[in-house]
């Protein structure tokens, strides 16, 4: 990543200043670090959309870039929720459990100790043994190598099998909702070992930290922030020179790059698996500000949910996927969140928690038949008056 | 001359047409040689084949001195082989400039971690910049090739081709669309070509394919139905049949 390549970029720096002016004012007004002007609920939010924005990008770069319309997505992105989840669970037993038999007249052996933490974690679904998976839940740097492991192997064999036998396009489209369906349906089960439908929960308590979640809050918005950051930089820095005009070149016309001697189902598979781990690494910052996990996060719809965020943003460019799922996202929460008072029509009450799916989906209509550029195409705008 | 591209006994049907009909013939090294034929000759189909597009039924490609197997290869991999290949429509990426659908043609590893820490060398600069100047687009070379003209987008694609420094080239109908001062110049430039490596034009202009002055091959449904000079397969017969007797 040499200087010229941020030079060449200028929208990158552009980016990154607004990134950081933006993290700069929400810790001057977030309870524990500032002025305590807005609540740590709104700040959590803000870090979850900022872990948003990030999976955006790498749908961005695998849809918008590479052609790939990949509708499963986000079984990575609670992939990464889960890996880090089951070690900030297990860390968090195991110190509870610690300290209750802490006080017993016979110090309790590490098999007790460990039993204790499994029927504590598991007695939601009937068991007390630990499931094979869980193998590495002990260990933080395990669960956090497992977390680009896991989703990064998923991808790479899933794209293997897809991109070598060509399947391209809606046929892809569908195959990928049937992985996160299947993923999905596989984890409501209890003998998943990942407790079922129950999920994963109380990630927001970091074990062996005493800090407020005031405080915690602020720390998952710097470390998403920075994550958020450096995907962009990464992602830009591979769209940018010959690797990106091989992978634009695929979205437009796979045939004629195949003649110009390229592999293209390696660069498409790199480009997937890549994709995948940046959305790992996002639900991995996610899932601990959400608090809980479970099965229903990488249902189908979730998926489609960040394919529209993108296509709102504008396809085809990094700050547009940034703009589209932070739009969307937010307006989503203030319309879900029971903040917008009912319009009351007589007969029938609009209620916007509903409504706003509606909302939503006749956006999306609209951005497609008249703006195919998306928010982001505002700026070709901008650009344009400024050249005349 | 030695043997490049040995074509034998090859067949491929679609949903029972028989679209190639133990087709068999040869190219060397460096030559130039014309492929005609009315509408449904099999001339795309015969180029999906070596390009690895379309696999056949049955036959044999067998290609350089090595004799190795082109129906084993993948499209990619016959490409680097050194098999190029210009599309009757012109296509070449809109999205991107001249220079940079030069640079992704240029003779490089095309491996996914070759090109992610790809920086363009000194003298694959130089060589966009002559490519450029070669096929006259030096002035064009920042700009995105979808505002090209038709005639330029031919240019684009020839000099991606020259680019990819392939041992044979396949060209499917290089003057549709050109004017005729640019037909001149494409003639010139595939004879001169042609002298150090092998030049296949697929062509439906007879007057271009005689500017070309080489040996012509004759398809007819699937198979070669004459070959020779020009003068010599038109006046075989049988080729005024097929051209004329319909």
């Amino acid at each position: 990543m040499s200087r010229s390549f941020l030079a060449r970029n200028p929208s990158i720096l552009v980016f990154l200043a607004c990134l950081a002016l933006f993290t700069l004012a929400v810790t001057m007004l977030a309870p524990a670090t500032g002025s305590g002007l807005i609540s740590t609920s709104f700040v959590k939010t803000l870090g979850k959309t900022l872990c948003l924005c990030l999976v955006a990008l790498a749908m961005d770069l695998v849809w918008g870039y590479c052609g790939i319309l990949s509708l499963g997505h986000f079984a990575f992105f609670g992939l990464g929720g889960y890996m880090i989840g089951m070690w900030l669970m297990y860390a968090r037993t195991e110190l509870i459990v610690v300290e209750s038999l802490s006080n017993a007249v016979i110090p309790p052996t590490p098999q007790e100790i460990r039993d204790a933490i499994g029927s504590q974690i598991f007695g939601v679904v009937g068991a007390s043994d630990f499931p094979a998976i869980w193998i590495f839940a002990h260990s933080l740097t395990a669960q956090l190598v497992l977390v680009l492991l896991i989703p990064g192997l998923l991808a790479l064999v899933f794209g293997w099998l897809a991109f070598r036998s060509r399947v391209t396009g809606v046929y892809l489209s569908i195959l990928t909702q049937a992985m996160t369906l299947a993923l999905s349906l596989y984890l409501f089960q209890n003998e998943s070992g990942l407790r079922g439908n129950n999920g994963l929960s109380g990630l927001q308590n970091l074990p062996g930290i005493s800090a407020s979640q005031d405080l915690v809050s602020v720390w998952f918005l710097w470390g998403a922030a920075l994550a958020l950051a450096l995907g962009y930089v990464l992602c830009a820095w591979v769209v940018s020179g010959k690797f990106g005009s091989v992978v634009r070149g695929i979205r437009d016309d796979e045939a004629r790059v195949r003649f110009l001697g390229y592999s293209v189902e390696g660069y498409k598979l790199f480009i997937f698996t890549f994709t995948a781990v940046i959305a790992a690494v996002a639900g991995a910052l996610y899932y601990p500000q959400a608090g809980i996990i479970n099965p229903g996060e990488i249902a189908p719809i979730a998926s489609i949910y960040l394919a529209v965020w993108v296509a709102i943003g504008g396809r085809g460019r990094l700050y547009g996927a940034v703009i589209g799922a932070a739009v969307v996202s937010l307006v989503s929460t203030w319309f879900t969140g029971g903040l917008v008072s009912s319009i009351p029509l007589g007969v029938y009450t609009v209620n916007w928690v509903d409504w706003w799916q509606v909302l939503l989906g006749l956006s999306f209509v609209l951005v497609t038949l008249f703006a195919p550029k998306g928010i982001g195409g505002l700026f070709d705008l901008i650009a344009r008056r400024r050249g005349q | 001359m030695s043997t490049l591209l040995e074509v034998s006994g090859v067949s491929v049907s679609f949903d029972g047409f028989r679209a190639i009909n133990n087709l068999s013939f040869q190219i060397g090294e460096a030559e130039l040689r014309a492929i005609i034929g009315p509408n449904g000759a099999g001339k795309t189909t015969f180029m999906d084949i070596v390009t690895g597009k379309t696999r056949p039924d049955e036959g044999r490609v067998i290609w350089g001195e090595r004799s190795v197997n082109l129906l084993k290869m993948r499209e990619s991999r016959i490409a680097r082989e050194g098999l190029g290949r210009k599309f009757q429509k012109p296509t070449v990426f809109e999205d991107q400039s001249v220079h940079d659908n030069l640079l992704m043609a240029l003779k490089n590893p095309r491996g996914a971690f070759a090109c992610l820490f790809y920086r363009p060398s000194r003298a694959d600069r130089t060589r966009v910049a002559e490519l450029a100047q070669e096929v006259g687009l030096e002035d064009a070379l920042h700009r995105i090739s979808g505002e090209l003209s038709h005639g330029q987008k031919q240019w684009l694609e020839i000099g991606m081709l020259l680019a990819q420094e392939p041992r044979l080239m396949l060209v499917d109908e290089p003057a549709a669309g050109m004017t005729l001062a640019e037909r001149e110049h494409t003639t010139e430039l595939l004879v001169n070509l042609a002298k150090t490596r092998a030049v296949v034009v697929v062509e439906h202009d007879m007057e271009f394919v005689r500017r070309l002055g080489c040996k012509v091959t004759v398809l007819h449904e699937g198979s070669v139905l004459a070959e020779g000079s020009l003068d010599h397969v038109t006046h075989d017969p049988r080729v005024i049949e097929v051209y004329l007797g319909r």
